[in-house]
């Protein structure tokens, strides 16, 4: 109980700008003036959180306001519907009292508390994004995310290559995404969002004639219609419910790059349709749905995915009842996706390393079921969090083998571990939100990031009908995978823009499959500015 | 007495002579030539006195996929068998340029593409050559030899019969890849710079003119790094390109010296003239064409190593000696070889390139005086090697007819071409 006491008495004031902070009502020890962080950066209040965050943990008591809404991953439309519902109905909880751009709002599903724009007729506001509303009828909010990086590797990595240069040239800068979108509602009844990337190359007019498939620029297109709250439906482009990581929303995540399991063997998005909604306050939320392709993770250039996908995700918090430090929330998902062989190359899925994109295990001959199956567990306690995945893939190889015999499954595994601690004090959400912006009497929120992961391929069973190989058609494949330990600092210094500083140390198992000679571990590095509007 | 002295005398010169035979054998250098180099382990996959039996066992949709999708480079994944050896996953894609075909695919086949370092009989990987534009199937294994019979550069072949999942789909011709492996036994060394001189359909016809400093303008195309892919030396190409455009007469060789041994060049374009082969370095089809280029490790020497001769022989015995040299248009002339062979000892390399080429094609049998000479031998024994496998090709993309015809065809070229170069060579001295 000292450390707590002690907190408050260090804490210089009340820095919150907002309206009362609903969670400090859910708070036992702590008053208000210690739910927004202070001001004042450094390593000082890193201190002071860490104190206050353990003395919660030995007390069994909340050190903090009741974690809020945002330290769920807002995912990046409402498929996740979940989770979103629960930031939105938190999100007045936040320590400082302005939403982020990238932050979701509590107007749609809390119409009362919809900002003013003008009355009832048309009216234009700018309070998260710029925004034009038709009284209760209509709204349009215009978004902007911009992520550029400067990053580099070990010498001559071809994925950091210009592209433009006709002899290998490393690139240290990178317009990474540049997406324009529009979200809004009818009658708050109906949601749609359009977001399109800008930067994302086309293919060559040669690609095309060799029957690459050409990656959409269309990211997010869809509707949301919500006249039951626990049975809403969406339809259009979207996330397929499945990975934690994945459905977290990209301005949000605490690393610069998604895990490997999420890049690689979670679906991503894809056209289809879904019905979601949440029980018990949010306890249990689920999303079930079915879908065009199994997602663009599984695209590339050269391989066309998996065909149509059902998919289907629930989360619930088992220890709601229970007095833990912080929140714990756990999900599940399953996705069934059927995989042709009607392309002449293979359709199996892939690995690549996380910045500099070599890749360590080429797809196989698939053809058959592909069966995706996820854990996760996302735990948020004041200015830490704490997230864990572990994510199976099987594919089917009907008549794959050399002499058009049946093959054992091809296999992916991932998982990884990740924490994060907020330095300045803040309450752990997600996107990071500083209490005190940045040379507006404040320094930002600084928080430290680590994460460990691993995603590896090989085939299910084969170890006793042959030799491993690396061949696309081998029956026992030969393993092989990429560890991943990322270490860094996210900055967030405003509402609009954060500085994310990743250093990645990879090792690829197979040395042979390895980027550098002998198999070594590499590093590479990675700033990026990142603008939300 | 005089008995024992003769003795004593005769034993020592015995020992005299004994004592200082070593000596003598160490400081005469021997006139026979050097030994044999070792038998290397490929040698018999190379043997051109049989036909050989190439078995591939790949997934059925996988051979189907290859001949629709010939102009892709998709490797795909097989066995490899040849007499009773059998290697297990490796890799086969569709090749070539103008002879690509979805009838009768060429393919590269890679030992090592799944298997990192495996090989068979020493070799990563080599050619089986579909002879898609050679009604006789023996254009390129005959003019290999001819540079090979000449001490320059070039790949062996064999002719072999290939079988897919035990069904024969045509004859083929077995080529050595220019590789590493290659270039160790043919120069002793192969950390060298190699390059494929790789001539895009749709590009500019390039004839060694000056393409500026940028190296961008000559590596990736039309320079193929073989070697050092990820950290080729393109500098060097440049170098060489202004050394021709850009060098005085009275420096020209001492300066290209750096860069190449001329008379060996004005060899190699001479034996592509010979057999008369309209896509080589002199090609009719836009500039240079086929051949590998090489620059030696830690030196700026480069030379030529011969690829692709499948156009040879079609212009016939009297293909002008000067085909593309002289005979063209100027701004269509190559700026090396034009440069070259205005220096006279370079011009007289050259005819007596030819007259060489001349005589080893005209070469009577061991013993034989009179007779069908070496190349008109080698033709004959060829086609009696190969023509039932010829003749019962599946995929085969020339008639019986036309293959007996093209063999007719080769049989005059041998019998005239060697009076022919002879006498233009006479009528060319200066």
């Amino acid at each position: 109980m000292i450390a707590p006491l002690l907190v408050v008495l260090l804490a210089s004031g009340d820095t919150s700008s907002g309206p009362p902070n609903e969670g400090v009502k859910k708070c036992d020890v702590l008053p208000q003036s210690t739910q927004s962080s202070p001001r004042i950066p450094g390593i000082f209040f890193s201190a002071v959180s860490a104190v206050s965050a353990v003395s919660s943990f030995l007390t069994g008591s909340k050190a903090g306001p009741e974690k809020s809404a945002l330290q769920q991953d807002p995912p990046p439309q409402v498929q996740q519907a979940t989770a979103e519902k629960k930031e939105k109905k938190k999100a007045k909880k936040t320590a400082a009292g302005t939403l982020a751009p990238d932050e979701i709002s509590d107007e749609v599903d809390n119409p009362d508390q919809a900002p003013e724009a003008g009355g009832p007729g048309i009216g234009v506001a700018w309070k998260q994004h710029p925004s034009i509303r038709f009284g209760d009828a209509f709204r349009l909010d215009f978004e902007a995310k911009f992520q550029e990086d400067a990053h580099g590797s070990y010498t001559g990595a071809p994925g950091l290559n210009c592209p433009s240069q006709v002899l290998p040239t490393t690139c240290t800068f990178q317009l990474h995404r540049n997406r324009v979108g529009i979200q809004g509602n009818f009658f708050k009844k109906i949601d749609y969002e359009v977001e399109r990337e800008l930067t994302e190359q086309e293919l060559s007019e040669k690609d095309v004639l060799l029957g690459y498939t050409p990656k959409s620029q269309w990211k997010d297109v869809n509707v949301n219609v919500k006249y039951m709250k626990n049975a809403q439906i969406q339809l259009g482009k979207f996330k397929v419910p499945f990975g934690l990581d994945q459905l977290t929303g990209v301005s949000h995540n605490d690393f610069v790059y998604r895990t490997l399991g999420a890049n690689y063997i979670a679906p991503g998005r894809d056209i289809g349709g879904m019905v979601h909604g949440s029980f018990f306050k949010h306890g249990l939320t689920y999303a079930t749905g079915v879908f065009r392709h199994d997602g663009d993770n599984a695209r590339s250039k050269k391989v066309e995915g998996g065909d149509q996908t059902v998919a289907a995700r629930v989360t619930f918090a088992p220890f709601r009842r229970v007095r833990l430090p912080g929140d714990i929330d756990v999900g599940a998902a399953f996705a069934v996706s059927s995989l042709s062989d009607d392309p002449y190359l293979p359709n199996g899925l892939r690995g690549r390393t996380v910045l500099t994109q070599d890749t360590f295990f080429q797809p196989v001959y698939v053809k058959g079921q592909r069966r995706r199956w996820e854990a996760d567990v996302d735990w948020t306690a004041g200015p830490a969090s704490l997230r864990a995945e572990y994510t199976w893939v099987t594919d089917g190889r009907l008549r794959q083998g050399l002499g058009d015999e049946d093959l054992p499954d091809a296999r992916a595994r991932s998982w990884y571990v990740a924490g994060t601690w907020i330095l300045t004090g803040e309450q752990k959400t997600r996107p990071l939100k500083a209490d005190g912006e940045f040379l507006q009497g404040g320094f930002g929120a600084v928080e430290v990031v680590g994460r460990y992961e691993r995603l590896w391929f090989d085939s299910a069973g084969g170890a006793n009908v042959d030799l491993p190989s690396r061949t696309p058609r081998a029956a026992n494949i030969l393993p092989s995978g990429d560890r991943a330990l990322s270490l860094g600092v996210n900055w967030a210094l405003n509402r609009w823009m954060k500085l994310q500083f990743n250093g990645i140390r990879e090792q690829v198992e197979d040395p042979s499959r390895s980027p550098l000679l002998g198999g070594g571990a590499f590093w590479s590095q990675v700033v990026r500015l990142q603008l939300v509007l | 007495m005089l008995r024992d002295r003769l003795r004593t005398l005769a034993a020592i010169v015995v020992l005299s002579l004994s004592a200082t035979a070593p000596v003598v054998a160490q400081s005469t250098p021997s006139p026979t030539p050097s030994p044999a180099p070792l038998p290397q382990p490929w040698e018999p996959f190379f043997d051109d006195t049989v036909v050989h039996e190439i078995r591939l066992a790949i997934n059925s949709r996988d051979w189907q996929s290859l001949q629709v999708h010939y102009l892709d480079n998709t490797y795909y994944p097989c066995d490899f068998r040849w007499r009773d050896q059998v290697v297990r996953n490796i890799g086969i894609r569709s090749r070539g340029t103008g002879s690509r075909s979805g009838i009768k695919p060429g393919l590269r086949v890679d030992f090592d593409r799944y298997t990192t370092d495996q090989k068979f009989l020493g070799l990563k990987s080599f050619i089986l050559r579909n002879q898609s534009q050679d009604a006789s199937n023996m254009h390129e294994r005959l003019s290999m030899l001819l540079f090979r019979r000449l001490g320059l550069p070039a790949p062996r072949e064999a002719h072999t019969k290939l079988f897919i999942n035990n069904q024969y789909e045509g004859l083929y011709t077995i080529v050595e890849s220019v590789d590493k492996t290659f270039l160790q036994e043919t120069f002793n060394e192969n950390d060298g710079y190699l390059y494929k001189y790789d001539y895009p359909s749709d590009a500019q016809p390039y004839y060694f003119e000056d393409r500026g400093s940028n190296p961008d303008s000559y590596v990736p195309l039309p320079y193929k790094p073989e070697t050092h892919e990820t950290d080729p030396r393109p500098e060097f190409i440049v170098q060489l390109v202004q050394a021709i455009n850009q060098t005085g007469d009275a420096a020209f060789r001492t300066v290209m010296a750096e860069y190449l041994d001329l008379k060996k060049f004005v060899q190699h374009v001479a034996v592509e003239n010979f057999v008369a082969d309209n896509d080589g370095f002199l090609s009719d089809y836009g500039g240079m064409n086929n051949y590998y280029f090489y620059q030696f490790q830690d030196r700026k020497l480069f030379t030529f190593i011969a690829w692709d001769k499948s156009e040879a022989f079609k212009s016939g015995s009297e293909h002008s000696i000067f085909h593309n040299i002289t005979d063209g248009p100027r701004a269509n002339t190559n700026r090396l070889m034009t440069r070259a062979i205005s220096y006279p000892d370079l011009y007289n390399a050259y005819l007596d390139a030819l007259i060489d080429c001349a005589r080893s094609a005209a070469e009577p049998a061991a013993g034989v005086t009179g007779g069908p000479g070496w190349l008109e031998r080698e033709i004959q024994q060829e086609y009696e090697q190969i023509r039932d496998a010829a003749l019962t090709d599946p995929q085969k993309t020339f008639t019986n007819d036309q293959f007996e015809s093209a063999v007719s065809d080769l049989r005059v070229f041998a019998r005239h071409r060697s009076d022919f170069v002879t006498a233009a060579v006479a009528a060319a001295r200066r």
